[in-house]
């Protein structure tokens, strides 16, 4: 029974996924499928995601995201899923593809699991067509994107628009006469093109919807983003705009150039697709009751354990006593302490500065 | 597989002598639910409190080092792709373990681990996230199921008797609670946070699965708390779902629920006002589902955090005299203590480090911060939007005075993505975190911290359980089960569960054993004291 509802999230896209042969419920095959099977589905179904189309940026983000929510997802991985992702479910709709578009199609709904199996399923040429249906016999008193005004209802959230498949319902109201001063009169070809664009336009009201990305970072004071990266947010004491953070702006988009200072241990995709290392770069260094020191990358830490792996890439575990000195050095320490103190203002300020350094 | 349940069960009824103790497998009367007996968890919580206390002394902070593993069920695949994760809490009733993940239950053996009955409901879609667990009254077992129905079992052969729908699945509702079962009603909640819908809480004829009352969260037009929102149209997106079961006060005969964030639920603009009862601890008249009082932990909430917390049930003494009190560790990083007859509040106070609000008002709830609503260019908000707390359900130890939360200190960044006159859906969302998880035992009397155990690395949301042999149970983010001493937060046993813990550990006692029963991913471990 999960093969509609996967059907439907493959073809939310504009080119559908049928891939032949796939078990009900499972991902699409690619490279490194298995590694996004065993990370994602430990806390969630993987058609959570399976219905979205994202840019390898966006995709990047969300993975990091998860990370920041418990995931356990090592950089290699993270390459691997992110990678599987991008290709699978990329922004286009087309896995795989390479060839240059000729246009820019729209990105398509955000459709994931929610709601019934049978729901309609979007064709996003016969939505575009309704759209234009929209605009002569509907827009006037429903809106612009058909969520309703003073003078009609919010179509998006109508509950006869919600039961409609493909025309169903929408069509035996409109026949009774709507509105009662003009009755539009459609054909059947139109009322089914009206209920593929009202289906899409509910799609892209679903969670973000396909707008899930920042409208604009850049609303700073640059010169007092300089003051603040000199003075008082203490920056100058790690890092130099001559230095490690030169062209920094041309690596980041602005909203992930924010992220990266506010969380500098979450990974970002640069502009060139590529992903930061999530060089949290936490050290640990262990001294045994004999007096033997290791220092290297933790791996795993808790209270009873701790494991790293040292410069040479050999692996240590320790059993936790109070004789078993642990330090933990955390290069990031200070970026920490700065999420205490910091106002948005600063933050803006800061990546309005770091912005000019292109 | 019918054949061997009707043999075990046959097996089983030989084993029974008459007269001494119910049948293993038998049902259960709601009268019973007042006062559970010690072989049993026959609820969500183990009993309406919602306290997640045990009473059991078998395994206690002298000899928890000795605790071993009796037996570990390990779930059947159901397919590739599905999740197999039991984010539910086990209900055990004579003898008798049930468990769910969404679309599946299964009774289990409670002192061999033996599947006794397993139940596949074929789904017509919903979100497949996680199940709560299942509800008993009598012979039924009762769940909810994500395509929106509430769904009864024959406690016996595990035979559906009958279903009733509870929500719409073109309204993009699902269903996930475990029903709770008070006196003749069973008490069912709604999910969803995708399309703007209201949330509401309703009672079902035990026998029939009729309607008997439905209390909607945000009120309509004319109504008490309609003041707080802008015009109808708002209110009937309102949100506000309802899917942590409630908790019950038989004497006050009051339901007790939390219910979810307001929608749309980032960009609010379209919603001015406190939203109520949205973000609300609500008392309602178990036989109408009328309300008796409200309060609300976070009035306008822009950030996603859900009020669903368990309203945990326990008398105490506040400012020199006994009081009946309710106390809940919310989402929003803040910690309340309320006279549960009349919603007055004792105490509010941070759990963890905050930066949303702008004190308290006369009621005792947080004052947010407009500044601290999520903005275009992002704003920096702690706790994030998966809040000090989430779903995992905290606990309170009448032994010790202390309230437990597996609490997370976070921060994100807010954003705006639709700035539209009429955003929908969600229209923004968070960005970006930085976590910290830790331990707090929380003095109810004063919201203080008395000790504070930091797990080393962050992630991880398991349920805890607290009980009179000095102990509570927590799981880490590096799939520790652990025993912590109740009084000092001192570690004192643990073993590595190879999945993280993703529900609260319950206890029982069978055959003079104390038994602890803790799901990790697709896994139930079971530990005695050998």
């Amino acid at each position: 029974m999960q093969w509609p509802r996967l059907c439907l999230l493959l073809m939310a896209g504009i080119a559908p996924l049928t891939a032949h042969g796939q078990t009900p419920g499972a991902l699409p095959d690619g490279q490194h499928r298995d590694t996004v099977q065993r990370a994602c589905s430990a806390c969630h179904t993987v058609q959570m995601f399976a219905g979205r189309r994202m840019s390898r940026q966006q995709w990047g983000a969300t993975v990091s995201n998860m990370i920041g929510r418990g995931a356990k997802i090592s950089d290699d991985e993270f390459d691997q899923i992110v990678g599987y992702l991008a290709t699978t479910f990329p922004v286009d709709g087309k896995p795989g593809a390479t060839t240059a578009q000729t246009k820019t199609p729209r990105k398509p709904s955000l459709i994931d699991q929610a709601g019934s199996d049978d729901k309609q399923v979007v064709d996003e040429d016969a939505a575009a067509r309704g759209k234009t249906v929209y605009i002569a016999g509907c827009i006037t008193c429903h809106g612009t994107r058909a969520r309703g005004g003073a003078r009609g209802a919010d179509l998006l959230r109508s509950v006869l628009v919600l039961h409609d498949r493909y025309g169903s319902t929408l069509g035996p109201y409109l026949a009774q006469g709507h509105p009662k001063a003009r009755p539009v009169s459609l054909s059947k070809e139109e009322l089914v093109d009206l209920s593929h664009f009202l289906h899409q336009q509910i799609g892209d009201t679903l969670r973000t919807g396909p707008n899930n990305s920042p409208l604009n970072i850049l609303v700073g004071d640059a010169r007092a983003g300089k003051v603040y990266f000199e003075t008082t947010g203490g920056c100058t004491q790690c890092h130099s705009v001559t230095g490690d953070l030169q062209h920094i702006a041309s690596k980041y988009d602005p909203p992930a150039l924010q992220q990266k200072i506010v969380f500098p241990d979450n990974r970002a995709i640069t502009k060139q697709g590529t992903a930061s290392r999530q060089h949290s770069a936490v050290t640990v260094t262990v001294t045994t009751p004999s007096g033997t020191t290791v220092t290297g990358e933790p791996t795993d830490i808790d209270d009873f354990h701790v494991s790293l792996r040292n410069a040479e890439g050999r692996y240590f575990t320790f059993t936790r006593s109070a004789d078993l000195k642990v330090e933990k050095h955390d290069p990031l320490a200070g970026h920490h302490a700065l999420l205490d103190t910091y106002t948005d203002k600063d933050i803006h300020d800061v990546v309005s500065y770091l912005e000019t350094l292109q | 597989m019918k054949v061997l349940s009707a043999l075990f069960l046959a097996l089983f009824a030989l084993a029974t002598v008459p007269t001494a103790s119910p049948q293993i497998g038998g049902g259960l009367d709601p009268a019973a639910l007042v006062h559970p007996t010690s072989d049993s968890w026959p609820t969500y919580n183990g009993d309406y409190s919602g306290r997640r206390f045990s009473a059991l002394t078998q395994i206690n902070d002298k000899n928890v080092k000795s605790l071993s593993l009796a037996w570990l069920y390990q779930l059947p695949n159901l397919g590739d792709g599905l999740v197999r994760r039991l984010a539910g809490t086990p209900v055990v009733v004579n003898g008798v373990i049930y468990i769910t993940v969404p679309d599946h239950v299964w009774a289990i053996d409670a002192r061999t681990s033996k599947p006794l009955w397993h139940y596949a409901w074929t789904s017509k879609g919903g979100i497949h996230l996680g199940n709560r667990g299942v509800g008993i009254s009598g012979d039924s077992v009762y769940f909810e199921t994500p395509d929106c129905n509430l769904v009864a079992l024959n406690i016996a052969d595990g035979k559906k008797l009958w279903s009733q729908s509870i929500c719409d699945l073109d309204q993009m509702y699902y269903a996930s609670v475990a029903p709770l079962v008070v006196k003749d009603h069973v008490i069912t909640g709604v999910s969803g946070d995708d399309l703007d819908r209201p949330g509401y809480l309703e009672a079902h004829d035990p026998r029939t699965g009729a309607l008997q009352w439905r209390w909607s969260v945000v009120p309509k037009p004319g109504e008490p708390g309609s003041e707080t929102w802008p015009n109808a149209d708002a209110m009937a997106h309102g949100g506000g779902m309802t899917w942590i079961s409630p908790t019950y006060d038989p004497a006050l005969n009051l339901v007790y629920i939390g219910t979810g964030n307001p929608q749309p639920v980032i960009a609010a603009s379209g919603r001015n006002g406190a939203n109520l009862y949205t973000e609300s601890i609500v008392a309602l008249h178990a036989d109408t589902g009328k309300m008796a009082w409200y309060f609300q932990p976070s009035p306008h909430d822009t950030h996603d955090w859900d009020a669903v917390q368990t309203p945990i049930l326990f008398d105490g003494v506040i400012e020199g005299k006994p009081q009946k009190l309710l106390a809940q560790a919310s989402r929003n990083g803040w910690f309340f203590v309320l006279d549960r007859e009349t919603g007055k509040n004792y105490v509010s106070s941070e759990f963890v480090k905050t930066n949303w609000t702008r004190g308290i008002d006369a009621k005792g709830q947080p004052i947010a911060n407009p500044a601290k609503e999520p903005q275009i260019a992002g704003v920096l908000v702690a706790p994030d939007a998966s809040g000090g707390v989430n779903w995992a359900p905290s606990t309170f130890s009448p032994a010790t005075g202390l309230f437990y939360i597996n609490a997370t200190h976070s921060y994100s960044m807010f954003y705006i993505f639709d700035d539209s006159d009429k955003p929908e859906g969600w229209g923004g969302h968070e960005m970006g975190h930085y976590t910290q998880a830790m331990l707090q035992a929380v003095d109810y009397r004063t919201g203080k911290i008395a000790w504070s155990h930091k797990w080393e690395t962050p992630g991880g949301e398991s349920g805890l359980l607290s009980t009179a042999g000095n102990l509570v149970f927590a799981g880490d983010s590096n799939n520790n089960l652990i025993a912590l001493d109740a009084k000092n937060g001192t570690p004192l046993w643990h073993t590595n569960l190879s999945t993280g813990m993703s529900n609260g550990p319950i206890t029982y006692e069978l055959d003079g054993h104390q038994y602890l029963l803790v799901g990790a991913g697709d896994k139930l471990f079971a530990f005695i004291m050998n």
